[in-house]
């Protein structure tokens, strides 16, 4: 095992057998076969450090900082930092020091010296209303920057749901006109990895297979890797065998609520949700939504802001999404009784006089 | 109030047995067949199917205790064990709050991470000469 990465690795005190290790457990979390993680060390381990590293460069649309305080954010610094060492963040708005003119200086000269070689990365939505001018950096429009970054770029990453689906600036009625990137750009890879914000791993799998391989991973129909949205929520879900058994959750202080049963009732989006929460786990693999008691809102899925409501069983009628054809057949019996009993309820506060609550109308 | 008066008790679903564990113990001999009559290393990913812990139980039991034992320091413990079946070896990577990161089971003579890397070697020789020009 050598090259420039790991001789710089072993001088940060991180031992080779540091290294493999990491490399057996980002490929065992990546889906690959268990031999890939000793040819993913043996090729970043050679990869180039100081100047002939693959150039990033990372586009702030419309968006919360959201999914850069995610990838910040993440733990293990030595290890997953050391993927971004690997590459040259040439432009990064947040966390760059140059300003102004010389930022954006570095972004052109960036494009130039590395056309059609670089890595993009977009994350929040494209506004595309009254000519991109809802969001604009340097005084150009989202919109112009994309269709002058995308041509150059040997692949895009879309990171987050704003810019893999709209995001949250999409919700109706989108007064921005915001899309996502691939709703413009039709001519380039584009990886989808959505999440809001997404989990800090999955980008530096996708980065480190893309710097191993040189090709992206595996997609998905919606454009996402394979290797970390390939299984929904519910399948991996520890709370999964209640679901089987019939044992829900019906408020979030009941005795079920107590007991840590389904939160399917309670509006758990995570049978038609595709993501690596319920394995990979967040804040240092801590937890997660629904190991903290609360269901999960399909942060992933496309429109999951206009799904009709979080607390809303995905077998309810009115809705958006069609979810609920997907709901498996004894979640639907569940959650069809579940629409019943809030039907009964309302009619009961309505023949009593009775407030009705916006829970009460959540729920229907 | 503090989060101890929060009456929760989370009930751990007993899960048991899959039956995903049984068609591994056959994919292992075969490992084990190409290992010895051709030195072919094999290697499981035990995170690639889903497994119980009711299921990893049965497998360790079915393959029993070996020989040796080596633990790794590498931001975390790794524990690298060989079954009853030599060659058989169960590696289980840890981070440093020692949370499981990856497991396999690994077949071949010794496993890649117990092994020491040349360049390592002559660091380690570069130290040591180092060591002895400071006692003359």
């Amino acid at each position: 095992m050598q090259g420039p990465l790991i001789d710089s690795l072993v001088r940060q005190g991180i031992t080779r057998r540091t290294f493999l290790k990491y490399c057996a457990t980002l490929a065992s979390m990546m889906a690959l076969p268990p031999t890939a993680g000793r040819a993913m060390a043996e090729a970043m381990a050679a990869a180039a450090t100081g100047g002939q590293r693959p150039s990033v460069i990372w586009l702030p649309f419309q968006e919360c900082t959201g999914c850069t305080e995610s990838i910040t954010r993440s733990h293990s610094p030595t290890l997953e930092g050391m993927i971004f060492d690997m590459v040259s963040l040439d432009y990064q708005e947040t966390l760059m020091a140059a300003a102004g003119h010389q930022a954006e200086e570095a972004l052109h000269n960036a494009m130039k010296a590395n056309a059609g070689k670089y890595l993009l990365i977009i994350d929040g939505s494209v506004a595309t209303g009254q000519g991109g001018a809802y969001s604009c950096i340097a005084g150009r429009s989202n919109l112009d920057l994309l269709k002058e970054a995308a041509p150059g770029a040997a692949a895009i990453i879309a990171l987050g749901s704003c810019a893999a689906y709209g995001g949250l600036p999409n919700a109706k009625p989108n007064p921005t006109g915001a899309v996502a990137v691939t709703d413009i750009i039709k001519d380039k890879p584009v990886v989808n990895i959505p999440g809001c914000p997404p989990i800090p791993v999955v980008i530096t799998g996708v980065l480190a297979h893309f710097l191993t391989f040189g090709s992206l991973p595996e997609l998905d129909k919606l454009g996402r890797p394979k290797a970390f949205y390939g299984d929904t929520i519910h399948d991996r879900c520890y709370r999964r065998p209640f679901y089987d058994q019939g044992k829900f959750a019906k408020t979030f202080d009941d005795e079920g609520a107590r007991k840590g049963w389904c939160l399917f009732e309670l509006g758990c989006k995570g049978p038609v949700t595709y993501n690596a929460c319920a394995t990979v786990k967040w804040n240092d693999s801590t937890s997660w939504p629904v190991e903290s008691g609360h269901g999960c809102l399909g942060c992933s899925e496309p429109h999951f802001w206009d799904a009709g409501g979080f607390y809303k069983a995905l077998s309810m009628p009115a809705d958006p999404l069609k979810m609920a054809g997907v709901a498996t057949v004894a979640g639907a019996a569940a959650g069809v009784a579940v629409s019943f009993a809030n039907r009964a309820k309302k009619a009961t506060a309505k023949a009593g006089h009775e407030t009705t609550t916006l829970a009460d109308l959540e729920k229907e | 109030m503090g989060i101890e008066q929060i009456p929760v008790t989370v009930v751990s679903p007993d899960a048991g047995l899959s039956g995903n564990a049984h068609p591994l113990l056959r994919e292992i001999v075969e490992m084990m067949g190409a290992l010895a009559c051709a030195g072919t290393p094999g290697i499981l990913d035990l995170a690639a199917l889903p497994l119980t812990p009711a299921d990893k139980v049965w497998l360790r039991e079915r393959l029993g205790t070996g020989q040796v034992q080596a633990t790794l320091d590498a931001e975390g413990i790794s524990s690298v064990e060989e079954t009853a079946c030599p060659g058989v070896w169960w590696v289980t990577h840890r981070d440093a709050r020692e949370r499981v990161l990856s497991e396999f089971i690994e077949v071949t003579l010794v496993p890649e991470i117990l092994k020491a890397y040349p360049e390592d070697v002559q660091m380690g020789q570069a130290y040591l000469e180092n060591v002895i020009s400071e006692l003359s």
